[in-house]
């Protein structure tokens, strides 16, 4: 050591205590951090390194009433991506690039939802039920591009295709209105929604709870191990009370019909439950589904999203005869043997109002002129019962009301009341021609299918109306019931008994001799009355009510078919009415010979619910 | 006083020292392989390790094997070759993300910058021994600056703003060991701390006040930020002020030196200028270094992207930490230049609180063996060496843990012995090697 250095050694030991008290701090400092806050960062690390992978649940399926599947799941590949979670400027065209060319779709958009997935540090689906072949040649990309994920997951499919589609709807993507009031219920920004009819009605029925998968990921977004996972719940199972035969038989009828646009409505008078509701055109819900934007863009194209059988209002036409005659037989105003002479016009002062025939039906009594739906024997009718009367009557069945069948409140119509009270209501007034007008069916009256079917369900079991209804049960996925549906009255048609007996025998005759013979089935005992509506809009509609019954058994079914600018309901309606009455009591017309229905529908359905893989991931937590 | 002479190596060797030295290195190794394991070239990593590793304990010994005293005798010669090294590298010198700082030799690159540290130390203290008569003159301080200055500039073309950095503390640092003029050390740090401290007012009203409404301070403040005529408002308004204060003690005949009313006015001028030079002279990513420092909340994703994660990589570390190759933040990627710069940041989440005390603990212990043998030294160049060096491994630890924990700006200086760098390792265990010297020859006569 060497002397006089004392003086320096005292700023030597200053140094050093700088250096110690400054450790001193950062000792604190890491005491804080590492002991005090450590709950909180870890926590932040944990947010950091870990990813949930949402698995979709499988949705509930939908069954009609023999058990037969009309929705299911079934096992797909989606392509989803998790974005980094550095925000490096990461250049994502090359990976637009090479994936537009795999999917088919735009690069631009592409791009769009890669930089979405980025700003939003979401994943998202790039591409869903993504065909095998696909699957294969995007593994390849998976390993080359990170943050590309193959996952498999439970999505829709509709095993019958083109089937009741406006009644069981579709899924669609949550529009982004929907998922900002959704999104605490667990709705991801990607997710499925059920779009149109029983999908939209029981949503929350059929969704069930999705599962995760939490997994740790890199800086990258890389997926590299799991971490745990919670299961995900099934939605619960809707049995329907739609008989799928009778249903193919009414959509193909109107597929196949002269315009293709119609609706019909088929319900058992029992206890109001439907067998069948189908509206035309129609859509293939699979399509909507599909992985190619293409499709899915012609398919939405030429949709009419109009269910024509709740919310097409049309003039019933001569169907409407059926409540005159109710009206007239119940107040003693009709005697059926009381004939009038059908020249084939009527003359109501300067008015001259034709009948369908114009060379007139001569003589007729209220058989034929019911049998053969005379026009000038109802002008009559309608002036001897009278106005008021006629529309106590449209009032008592339903019609001008909501037949509340359930879920469909937005989409169903009311139709239109016409009669002295209504006109009385509107502050106008009531003349004899509006009478005539009525008593045909014709002139303000708007009436939808659902109404006529339930009104002719009513007339088949003597004057229940039953709100119609579609639900059998609903059960969850275990099996265990959950709602059980019960038949609800929505009023009584209290008429005389030899009224009911009277007008169920007309309509006997309409179809074993009159205009509805082409739904005559030998063996059944088919009652009905065709309707030909003349209509502002073009040809007329083509109308034909009907209930079917085994000889000496109450109905099992009433329907109402209607074909848009069809013409006449008796060459037209009336077929496909057979047809489903047909189906109704499992039976085919074997070139004219009534033989008991083989072919079921030859669907193949999957045995057991599908295994869920991985879901999209959406959020870090 | 008795001279108690000690034979053999114990007498020779400091056991603590040692101790520290190697404690670090070990831990150093065992946290430098953990964070790196992801890392593509990881063999490669491993092996220049390991080379660099032999490599440094051989210059700790050569370090210790002839008289230190030859640097002091031979200082002109080291001063040459270091200038001519650092002009070298900048035209035959290779490139790595922009920076022109290494000699790319066969089995190792060379960084010429590192060893200029530590040539700076041994050329400043036979310079101050020197000068030590005329220790106390502002000109000694002067000349210490004016000999480092060429070193200096020619470490700032590479760009390697950083190591420069590192040459101010341990200048000032050793001119105090030294016995400088605390008021002059005072003037110079003033003039540092204004310099220092423009760029980070400009930020801070840049990220504050955006659109700065005209007459307000902020708006005041970036306007002097633009070299314009508010520059010269402001600087002449500051020199009128200290003039009133001075005619001001005159009048009121209090007995302050007339020389600090010259001497405040021209530091905070000068402090003022270059700070004003070096703001608008800032590469984009030292400016948001600045940024991160004034705002961490500014741009959690962006500048103050890295100091968030090795936070959150420190604190979530706990006590015993979540295991070698098993901290998430490192081993997944959150956390940036995991084993070079934020190489604390995988002790503190992998070796947790016992890590990180333990190398702090034996950091501590090292500096203060540093500051032991400088005691003991035999002469004043010793001691002067030893000085220089605790300050350097002092400055460097506390501002790379103080970045690390979030106390400090994002520096970008490796901690010595600890992070990832061959060339960094051999001459920092040379260093040490020096220190050892020292201390072994303690009594030696001559």
């Amino acid at each position: 050591m060497i002397q006089g250095h004392q003086p320096l050694h005292d700023r030597l030991s200053i140094m050093w205590n700088l250096v110690l008290w400054s450790g001193v701090a950062l000792l604190i400092r890491l005491f804080q951090l590492q002991l005090y806050q450590n709950v909180e960062y870890n926590e932040l690390a944990l947010h950091n390194s870990t990813q949930m992978i949402y698995q979709t649940a499988p949705r509930g399926r939908i069954y009609d009433r023999n058990g037969l599947a009309l929705a299911t799941s079934q096992p797909a590949f989606s392509l989803i991506y998790l974005p980094p979670k550095v925000k490096e400027k990461a250049d994502l065209k090359p990976l637009a690039a090479a994936l537009s060319k795999q999917l088919g779709q735009d690069p631009e958009a592409l791009l769009e939802t890669l930089q979405e997935a980025v700003r939003e540090q979401t994943a998202l689906r790039l591409a869903e039920n993504l065909p095998r072949q696909t699957y294969f040649r995007l593994k390849e990309i998976e390993t080359i591009y990170p943050g590309i994920d193959l996952i498999e997951e439970a999505r829709r499919y509709y095993p019958l295709g083109r089937f009741a589609s406006h009644l069981i709807g579709y899924m669609g993507k949550i529009d982004i209105q929907s998922y900002k009031q959704l999104k605490n219920q667990g709705y991801r920004v990607d997710a499925r929604i059920g779009k149109l009819g029983i999908e939209k009605i029981f949503e929350k029925v059929l969704r069930g709870r999705d599962g995760g998968i939490r997994m740790v990921v890199d800086a990258q977004g890389r997926l590299k191990r799991r971490l745990g996972s919670f299961k995900w719940e099934t939605g619960s199972n809707i049995h329907l009370t739609i008989d799928a035969a009778m249903q193919s038989a009414a959509d193909e009828g109107l597929r196949k019909s002269l315009t293709g646009r119609g609706a019909v409505v088929a319900i058992d008078p029992r206890n109001g439950a439907i067998l069948a509701l189908s509206s035309t055109p129609d859509f293939e819900p699979n399509q909507l589904l599909s992985s190619d934007p293409e499709v899915v863009k012609s398919a939405k194209a030429g949709l009419d999203w109009n269910n024509r059988a709740i919310s097409g209002v049309y003039p019933p036409g001569s169907a409407f005869k059926l409540i005159v005659s109710a009206a007239g037989l119940n107040e003693g105003r009709l005697n059926t043997q009381d004939t009038i002479f059908c020249p084939g016009y009527f003359e109501l002062g300067k008015n001259i109002f034709l009948c369908w025939n114009h060379k007139g039906h001569k003589r007729v009594d209220w058989w034929q002129g019911l049998a053969q739906s005379c026009d000038v024997f109802f002008y009559h009718l309608g002036l001897k019962v009278g106005g008021d009367l006629i529309e106590r009557y449209e009032t008592a069945f339903g019609l001008g009301r909501k037949t509340s069948i359930p879920g469909f409140e937005h989409w169903e119509k009311s139709g239109h009341l016409f009669g002295p009270q209504t006109r009385k209501t509107a502050g106008r007034g009531w003349w004899e021609g509006d009478s005539v007008n009525l008593a045909i069916g014709q002139g303000e009256l708007l009436v939808t299918p659902i109404q006529l079917a339930v009104m002719m369900s009513a007339i088949a079991n003597k004057g229940t109306l039953y709100r119609p209804n579609y639900i059998d049960r609903i059960e969850y996925a275990d099996g265990r019931p959950a709602y059980e549906q019960k038949p609800e009255k929505l009023g009584t048609v209290a008429l005389k008994d030899s009224t009911w007996a009277t007008l169920q025998a007309g309509m006997a005759l309409v179809v074993s001799s009159g205009t509805g013979i082409s739904a005559r089935i030998s063996g059944l005992d088919v009652r009905g009355k065709t309707g030909t509506a003349q209509n502002s809009g073009g040809d007329d509609h083509a109308w034909f009510v009907a209930y079917g019954a085994r000889p000496g058994e109450p109905s099992a079914v009433a329907v109402a078919v209607l074909v848009e600018n069809g013409g006449h309901g008796a060459s037209v309606a009336a077929p496909i009415a057979r047809n489903i009455i047909l189906a109704a009591y499992h039976l085919e017309d074997k070139g004219g010979r009534i033989i008991p229905s083989t072919g079921t529908l030859s669907i193949p359905i999957p045995a057991t619910p599908m295994r869920a893989g991985p879901g999209p991931a959406v959020r870090t937590l | 006083m008795p001279i108690k002479v000690e034979s053999g190596v114990k007498g020779r060797l400091d056991p603590p020292f040692l101790f520290a030295a190697g404690g670090l290195l070990v831990m150093g190794s065992i946290a430098m392989l953990s964070a790196a394991n992801p890392l593509p070239y990881y063999a490669q990593i491993v092996t220049r390790h390991s080379f660099a590793v032999i490599a440094g304990i051989a210059a700790l010994v050569l370090g210790l094997s002839f008289n230190y005293q030859v640097f002091q005798d031979q200082a002109k010669v080291v001063y040459g070759l270091i200038f001519a090294l650092l002009s070298a590298v900048l035209v035959a010198g290779s490139t790595h993300k922009g920076h022109r700082s290494w000699f790319d030799l066969p089995f190792f690159s060379f960084q010429p910058a590192e060893l200029a540290r530590i040539a700076l130390i041994l050329v400043t203290a036979a310079f101050l021994d020197a000068r030590a008569r005329r220790i106390r003159e502002f000109s000694t301080v002067l000349l210490a600056f004016g000999l480092a200055a060429p070193w200096m500039i020619l470490i700032v073309k590479q760009p390697d703003f950083s190591t420069m950095l590192t040459f101010i503390p341990i200048l000032i640092g050793m001119l105090f060991c030294a016995g400088a003029d605390i008021i002059h050390l005072l003037a110079l740090m003033g003039y540092g701390l204004v310099t220092g401290m423009m760029p980070l007012l400009f930020t801070y009203c840049q990220v504050n006040y955006p659109q700065p409404t005209p007459g307000t301070l902020p708006y005041l403040i970036l306007q002097t930020s633009r070299m314009g005529t508010a520059t010269v408002v402001v600087l002449v308004g500051a020199s009128l002020l200290c003039l009133g204060a001075w005619r001001l003690s005159i009048w009121l005949r209090m007995q302050a030196r007339s020389v600090f009313f010259i001497a405040v006015p021209i530091i905070l001028a000068a402090g003022m200028l270059s700070g004003i030079v070096i703001n608008s002279r800032l590469k984009s990513y030292q400016r948001n270094r600045f940024v991160a420092y004034v705002a961490p909340q500014a741009d959690i994703q962006g500048a103050a992207y890295h100091v968030h994660q090795s936070q959150i990589a420190i604190g979530s570390g706990g006590l015993l930490g979540k295991g070698l190759f098993s901290g998430t933040q490192s081993q997944l990627g959150f956390l940036p230049e995991r084993h070079t710069d934020f190489i604390y940041a995988v002790v503190g989440e992998e070796m947790g609180f016992a890590g990180t005390t333990v190398i702090l603990g034996l950091y501590l212990l090292l500096i203060w063996r540093i500051v032991t043998i400088a005691r003991t030294a035999r002469d004043r160049y010793g001691y002067l060496v030893c000085c220089g060096l605790a300050v350097m491994f002092g400055f460097e630890f506390v501002l790379n843990v103080g970045m690390c924990v979030g106390l400090l700006p994002v520096a970008g200086i490796p901690l010595p012995l600890i992070s990832y760098g061959g060339s960094s390792l051999v001459i920092t265990l040379w260093s040490l090697g020096i220190v050892a010297n020292i201390y072994s020859r303690r009594y030696a006569l001559l």
